[in-house]
């Protein structure tokens, strides 16, 4: 669920959407979410002053405060 | 939306009678040439009609509307939450208002989550159309009851500026929450407005304006003096 949200919103932001790869580390209370873009891309999904991130994690907070636990997005390089 | 196949002597003719036809000029058609056409020899033998199929062109502001509500509507969709998208086109500004239990989810703290969303479907439709669009999300009244405690908050803050004669500050505030501060207290001669700092910091100052004076250099003990 969270890491459908990720990749539709990652996907949706970068040129390469074939080369965008979201998995998901479940933990009990916590879950990692890891998103890896192409290289060129990863400059597209943290935005300027690191805005869209912060917007792609807000939105992540929402949603897992719904389903009653905490996530983390981690953009991976 | 209604698709159009027209055979005429040429592609030319062919596309001004569509026009006719769809009673549209023809930048808002989308014009597919099926088939050139050629005059044969001497126009007899071997003749063949130009063919075109056109459409009428979807309007650049419709388009960039649904994709928006339709982008609004996919995120909220993975967050589990019944939800309803309406789309409004405004003032060419696109309102997206989204209907939902009236958790407030979706406002999170001081409008957080609901920014977020509005940036993040604003980016990613300037990404799909290539133009500058402005789009407002809103849930449930937000924006407006936000802006009429921030009007009253101004109100109240420019009471006491007035009184004390000393500059305010309010709290760290967005773009447009500080913007509403600024209109709010446009119209009074008695104070001016200004925002301080910087980033997620930045907030308004509201200062007196001496009476009488039009520079803003005080001098002591004459504020009451020139009235």
């Amino acid at each position: 669920m969270l890491k459908e949200l990720i990749e539709f919103m990652a996907r949706a932001l970068v040129d390469h959407p074939e080369r965008v790869k979201v998995s998901e580390i479940a933990g009990e209370q916590t879950s990692v979410i890891e998103l890896r873009v192409a290289k060129e891309d990863l400059g597209k999904v943290i935005g300027k002053q690191g805005r869209t991130a912060r917007a792609m994690r807000t939105i992540l907070s929402a949603a897992s405060t719904k389903l009653r636990k905490r996530a983390v997005l981690e953009i991976i390089e | 939306m209604s698709t159009l196949e027209i055979e005429e002597k040429s592609v030319e003719d062919a596309i001004s009678l569509a026009c006719e036809k769809l009673k549209l000029p023809p930048e808002k058609l989308e014009i597919e040439v099926l088939s050139k056409g050629s005059s044969g020899i001497f126009g007899i033998v071997g003749a063949k009609k130009a063919r075109i199929r056109v459409s009428a062109k979807e309007l650049p502001a419709e388009a960039a509307r649904e994709r928006a509500k339709e982008i609004l509507s996919e995120i909220l969709k993975h967050v589990d939450l019944p939800t309803v998208v309406e789309s409004e086109s405004k003032n060419g500004h696109i309102y997206l208002n989204i209907i939902s239990n009236g958790s407030g989810l979706l406002i999170g703290k001081r409008g957080k989550t609901l920014q977020a969303l509005q940036y993040l479907v604003s980016k990613i439709v300037q990404k799909e159309t290539g133009e500058n669009v402005s789009i407002i999300v809103d849930t449930e009244n937000y924006r407006s009851k936000r802006e009429d405690s921030l009007t009253e908050l101004a109100q109240q803050l420019c009471e006491k500026v007035k009184k004390s004669r000393r500059p305010l500050t309010t709290g760290p505030m967005n773009a447009q929450d500080r913007r509403i501060i600024h209109l709010a207290l446009k119209e009074d001669q008695d104070v001016r407005t200004k925002s301080k700092g910087e980033g997620n910091l930045r907030r308004v100052v509201i200062y007196p304006v001496k009476k009488g004076k039009k520079s803003h250099k005080t001098v002591p003990g004459e504020e009451n003096t020139r009235e």
